[in-house]
C-alpha cells in the first residue's frame, strides 16, 4: 500500500485525505455533543452557556420519573433487537447462500424503504390498522367482523419499531453471514457434524462480527426512536426521546433536556465503544 | 557478447526500514542490452531492490547511476525506465489499445500516430489486430501479459523492469511466455532486469544472474557459472536437489567427510578453503559395479525411485544421509528397493563450497 | 429437514417479510387513489383528484424545492469529503487509521433525534439562524460517514499498482488521479452519491430540529399525519416511495449496464 513517492515529511497521504472529514466532524459532531454536555450543567430553564455550572438537572433526572421513560426506551429497543435478530437471520442467510442471482434484486427491494422517510412508512401502518382502514375495513365489509382498532397499543409500537429498523439489522447481518467461507461449512459437514452443530460451531461464530454490528446498530438507533411511539402509540408509551423533546420545546427547559440527552449518549457511547473495539473493520468491509 | 558499457551501476545501494536492511550495500553493473535476472527466496530483498531502481521506493544510501547520471532523486515518472508489475496493473476501465497507448497519450502524441504504434506493438507481441478495441477484462492470462509488455514497450524505456510477472501462471503457459520474453528481448535489444524466485526460470532467459539473500548479492555470473561453480551452499542448493556433504580439509590437504569415515578425491580446491561442503550434482552420480569404477565410491541401499518426466531419480541411503542419483529415462537401471548398491562420481565433478 | 425444504422455507419466509415491508406502501398508494376526503376501506370512490390537487399546490412546490435543495447540496459536499475520507479509510496505511475508522463510525451509531437536538443547541450557542442550510449541515454529519463506508467498499478492491503503473509510465500525479484513480472508483462514487441524495431526501429526525422556518417534505408529512390529514399526504408518500425506488433501480441498472459493457 505504498503511496506514490511518499516524501516522508509532513503529513502522510492518509492523514491528508482524512483531514477534511476530521475537521468537519469536529465542528459538526464533537462540538455539538460538547455543547449538549455543557448545557446539561446550566441552571434549569435558562438559555445560553453563560451561567455558573450546577448539577441540578441531574438531580432532577434521578429523582423525577424520567427513569420510567428511560426504562421503556431501553426495553423496547432490546425487544426490537431480539425480534429483528430472529426475523432477519434467515433472510441474511438466504441472501448469502440461497438466492443466487436473485440476491441483488432482493437486496435492492429491501433497500428501497430505507430511503423513504420513516414517518411516511409508519403512516401506511396507520392506514392499515385504523378503524375502517385496510385491515378492519376489509374484515367488516367482506366478513362482517367488527374489531377494535389495534392502534395505540404497546404491541403496535413494537411492530412499528421492528418495521423501521429492519434494514439496519438485515444488512450488517448479511455482510456477516457472507464472511463464512463455504469450504469451512463443507469441511465441518465432511467431518460428520449435524446441521445444528454446523450452525453452532461454524456459521454463528464466523458471522458474529456482522451480527454484532447489526445488533448494536439496531439497538442504538432504536433507543433514539421518536416517531413510532408518537405516530402509532399515542400516549401509551413515552420513550425517553419524547421526554427530551418536550424538555426542549414545550417545557422550555433546555438544560434538563440536555442532561437527559447526555445520559442517553452515555448509554449509547459505552455500548458502541465496547463492541466496536473488538472488531477489525477492514476484514468486515471487504479487504480480503 | 562484446564488452558493452554498463547502462546501470549500483554503488553500495542500501534500503533500511528501521534497523532492518532490506537491501544491504549492493554493488552491481548491468550492461546495456543485457537480460539480467535477480534470483532469491521471499524476503531476500529483490522486490525492494527493483522498486528502488524503478523509482517506487527511495534509497536510504548509495547511488543508482543510469547512463552515467545519478538518478536517486528522479521520480519514477521522469525515469526512462518502465516496470511490468506482478499483478500487471492493466487499467480495467480501458481497452487493450487504450492501455498500450497510455504512455503515448501522456507524452502528447496525436491519436493517429498513437494508434499506428499500438497496432505495430500488437503485431510484435503476437496479438491479433482486432484486440485493439477489446476490453482487458476479457483477455486471457497470457494475453494480458503481452498487453502489459506492449504498454511498457510503448513507453520506449531504456530499461524494462519485471517484478515476477510469471509467478501466478501455470507451467505450460509459463514456458511459452518465457520463450516469447526472450524473443522480444532479442528483437528490441533493450536492457531487461527481471526478478524471480525460480532459478530455473532465470537460467532459461538470462544473460547473467545475480543470486540474492538477506539483502545482499551472494553471487553474480552467467547461468553456466552459477550452475557449475556455485560460491556457497546456499547458491548450490537453490537449484533444487543436490548432494551436499559437510567436509573439512586436513593438514595434509585431503578432504574428509565430517560425519563419516571417507576421504574424497577432488579436482581443485578453492583458496583458503578449510571447512565447508562438497557438492555433487545428481546427474554426475552413477551406479558402479566396483569401487575402482569411479574416483569416489560409496555403498548404500536403494531407498526410493521417482519418475520425473524425462529423468528418473534414485534415492540411495548411506548411513544417515540420502544421496540422489539422476539418470535419463532411457538409461534407467533395473533395481529393487533395499538392494545394496555402489554409487560413484569423478573428482572433476566434485565442487567445494564454503558455507 | 432436507436442504431443499429448508431453502424453500427460507424463500417463503423472505417473501413474507418482503410483503410485510411493502404493505404500508401499498396502503398509502390505495389511500392516495380515493376521491373522498377521508380514508375508508374498501374505497368507495376511486379518483385521481388528490394527485392533481397535490401537484398543483404551491405549498407542495415550495416543499419540493426545499427538500431537493438540501438533498443536492448534501450530495455534492458529501461525495467530495467522503471520497477523500474513503481513501484515508481504506487505501493508505497511516498511523491514525484504526482510530480514524472508529471515529467515522460514531455519527452512524448514534440516535438521530439526539444528534438533531445537539445540533440545535450548538447552532443556538453560536448564534446561527436555522434554515435549510443548517439542515444541510446536519444531514452531512451522519451522511458523510455513510457515504465514506460505501465508497470504501469500492476502494478496498482498488489495486494500488494501477496508480504506480500510471506514474511509472510518465503521468504526473494529477494525470494519475484523473486517468486512473477517479474512473476506476467511479461506481463507488456514484453509489455514494445515490445514498447521499436519498438519505437526505427522506430524513426526518435531523430535519425536524434544524430546518427552522423552512420545511422539508418529511416534516410536512409528519405534521399532517399528527393533525390535519388530507389524502394529499398519501400522494406525497407514494411519490416519495416510487421516487426512491425509481432512482435506486435506475442507478443499479446503470451500474450493471456499464459493467456488462466492459466485459
Amino acid at each position: 500500500m505504498a503511496a506514490l513517492h511518499d516524501s516522508g515529511r509532513g503529513m502522510s497521504q492518509g492523514a491528508r485525505n482524512a483531514l477534511p472529514m476530521i475537521l468537519f466532524l469536529g465542528v459538526g459532531f464533537a462540538a455539538p455533543l460538547l455543547a449538549v454536555i455543557a448545557y446539561s450543567f446550566m441552571p434549569e430553564r435558562s438559555f445560553g452557556l453563560i451561567h455558573p455550572p450546577t448539577l441540578a438537572n441531574y438531580v432532577e433526572v434521578f429523582t423525577g420519573n424520567s427513569y420510567i421513560s428511560f426504562f421503556w426506551s431501553l426495553l423496547f429497543a432490546a425487544m426490537t433487537v431480539c425480534i429483528l435478530a430472529v426475523i432477519c437471520y434467515p433472510i441474511a442467510y438466504g441472501l448469502s447462500r440461497v438466492f443466487g442471482r436473485w440476491a441483488p434484486i432482493l437486496t435492492l427491494l429491501f433497500t428501497i424503504p430505507l430511503f423513504v422517510s420513516e414517518n411516511v412508512r409508519l403512516y401506511g401502518w396507520i392506514l392499515f390498522f385504523i378503524k375502517n382502514g385496510v385491515l378492519l375495513g376489509t374484515l367488516k365489509s367482506w366478513f362482517g367482523i367488527e374489531l377494535d382498532s389495534w392502534l395505540f397499543t404497546r404491541g403496535i409500537v413494537l411492530l412499528g419499531m421492528v418495521y423501521v429498523y429492519l434494514p439496519f439489522m438485515l444488512f450488517p447481518m448479511t455482510l456477516g453471514v457472507s464472511m463464512v467461507p463455504n469450504e469451512t461449512r463443507e469441511a465441518a459437514r465432511d467431518l460428520g457434524a449435524s446441521r445444528w452443530q454446523i450452525f453452532r460451531e461454524v456459521e454463528l461464530p464466523l458471522s458474529m462480527p456482522g451480527i454484532m454490528i447489526g445488533l448494536l446498530l439496531t439497538f442504538v438507533l432504536a433507543v433514539g426512536a421518536i416517531a413510532e411511539a408518537k405516530v402509532l402509540g399515542g400516549q401509551t408509551i413515552i420513550p425517553i426521546t419524547h421526554d427530551i423533546e418536550i424538555a426542549f420545546t414545550y417545557a422550555q427547559n433546555w438544560p434538563l433536556g440536555a442532561a437527559l440527552a447526555v445520559l442517553l449518549m452515555l448509554v449509547v457511547g459505552t455500548l458502541v465503544l465496547l463492541v466496536l473495539k473488538r472488531f477489525d473493520l477492514d476484514a468486515i468491509l471487504g479487504k480480503r | 557478447m562484446s564488452k558493452r558499457a554498463p547502462i546501470l551501476e549500483l554503488k553500495s545501494l542500501t534500503k533500511s526500514f528501521g534497523t532492518l536492511n532490506a537491501v544491504d550495500g549492493i554493488d552491481l553493473d548491468i550492461a546495456e542490452g543485457e537480460f539480467f535476472t535477480i534470483v532469491g527466496p521471499s524476503g531476500s530483498g529483490k522486490t525492494t531492490l527493483i522498486r528502488m531502481l524503478a523509482g517506487m521506493e527511495q534509497a536510504t544510501s548509495g547511488d543508482i547511476i543510469l547512463s552515467g547520471k545519478r538518478i536517486n532523486d528522479l521520480p519514477a515518472n521522469k525515469r526512462p525506465t518502465c516496470m511490468v508489475f506482478q499483478s500487471l496493473a492493466l487499467f480495467p476501465h480501458r481497452t487493450v489499445g487504450e492501455n498500450i497507448e497510455f504512455p503515448l497519450k501522456i507524452k502528447g502524441i496525436d491519436p493517429e500516430a498513437r494508434k499506428k504504434r499500438a497496432l505495430a506493438l500488437l503485431d510484435q507481441l503476437r496479438l491479433p489486430q482486432n484486440y485493439y478495441d477489446k476490453s482487458v477484462l476479457r483477455c486471457s492470462g497470457g494475453e494480458r501479459q503481452r498487453v502489459a509488455l506492449a504498454r511498457a514497450l510503448a513507453f520506449d524505456p531504456k530499461i524494462l523492469f519485471f517484478d515476477e510477472p510469471l509467478s501466478a501462471i501455470d507451467y505450460k503457459l509459463r514456458k511459452t511466455l518465457e520463450k516469447e520474453l526472450k524473443d522480444i528481448h532479442r528483437e528490441t535489444g533493450k536492457t531487461f532486469v527481471y526478478i524471480t524466485h525460480s532459478l530455473e526460470e532465470a537460467m532459461v532467459m538470462s544473460d547473467r544472474i545475480g543470486v540474492m539473500r538477506s539483502g545482499q548479492l551472494v553471487q553474480v555470473g552467467t547461468p553456466n557459472e552459477i550452475y557449475s561453480a556455485p560460491k556457497d551452499k546456499f547458491v548450490s542448493e537453490f537449484m533444487g536437489d543436490v548432494n551436499v556433504i559437510p567436509v573439512t580439509m586436513n593438514g595434509s590437504r585431503t578432504i574428509t567427510a565430517d560425519t563419516f569415515d571417507k576421504t574424497f578425491a577432488v579436482a581443485s580446491v578453492p583458496d583458503a578453503f578449510t571447512k565447508g561442503h562438497l557438492v555433487i550434482r545428481p546427474e554426475f552420480v552413477r551406479f558402479v559395479a566396483t569401487s575402482k569404477d569411479a574416483d569416489n565410491v560409496l555403498e548404500g541401499k536403494l531407498y526410493n525411485e521417482y519418475a520425473l518426466g524425462s529423468r528418473i531419480q534414485y534415492q540411495v541411503r548411506i548411513g544417515e544421509n540420502v544421496f540422489i542419483v539422476e539418470k535419463l529415462r532411457q538409461h534407467s537401471s533395473d533395481l529393487k528397493r533395499d538392494q545394496t548398491v555402489l554409487i560413484g562420481w569423478d573428482a572433476k565433478d566434485s565442487i567445494l563450497v564454503t558455507g | 429437514m432436507s436442504e431443499r425444504s429448508r431453502h424453500a422455507l427460507i424463500w417463503a419466509w423472505t417473501l413474507a417479510v418482503l410483503v410485510f415491508v411493502y404493505l404500508p406502501a401499498l396502503c398509502i398508494l390505495l389511500a392516495s387513489l380515493t376521491a373522498s376526503r377521508y380514508f375508508l376501506f374498501p374505497i368507495p370512490k376511486w379518483g385521481l383528484d388528490w394527485w392533481r390537487k397535490t401537484f398543483d399546490s404551491i405549498e407542495i412546490h415550495q416543499l419540493f424545492k426545499t427538500s431537493i435543495s438540501i438533498a443536492l447540496c448534501v450530495t455534492v459536499i458529501a461525495v467530495v469529503i467522503a471520497f477523500f475520507g474513503a481513501l484515508a479509510f481504506a487505501r493508505y496505511n497511516w498511523k491514525g487509521r484504526t482510530l480514524f475508522q472508529k471515529i467515522v463510525l460514531l455519527p452512524i451509531f448514534f440516535p438521530q433525534s439526539v444528534l438533531g437536538l445537539a445540533l440545535l443547541l450548538w447552532f443556538n450557542a453560536i448564534g446561527l439562524q436555522m434554515s435549510w442550510m443548517t439542515a444541510v449541515f446536519a444531514h452531512l454529519v451522519w451522511i458523510i460517514p455513510v457515504v465514506t463506508l460505501v465508497i470504501s467498499i469500492q476502494v478496498y478492491s482498488f489495486d494500488p499498482a494501477l496508480e504506480e503503473a500510471a506514474f511509472d509510465l510518465g503521468a504526473s500525479r494529477l494525470q494519475v488521479f484523473r486517468e486512473v484513480t477517479l474512473p476506476v472508483l467511479l461506481p463507488g462514487i456514484v453509489s455514494g452519491a445515490l445514498f447521499a441524495f436519498l438519505l437526505s431526501w427522506g430524513n426526518f429526525p435531523l430535519s425536524l430540529f434544524t430546518t427552522g422556518a423552512d420545511t422539508t417534505i418529511p416534516e410536512y408529512l409528519y405534521a399532517k399525519m399528527v393533525a390535519g390529514y388530507t389524502p394529499g399526504v398519501p400522494v406525497l408518500g407514494t411519490v416519495s416511495t416510487f421516487g426512491a425506488a425509481f432512482i435506486l433501480l435506475g442507478g443499479y441498472w446503470l451500474i450493471t449496464l456499464r459493467r456488462r459493457a466492459q466485459s
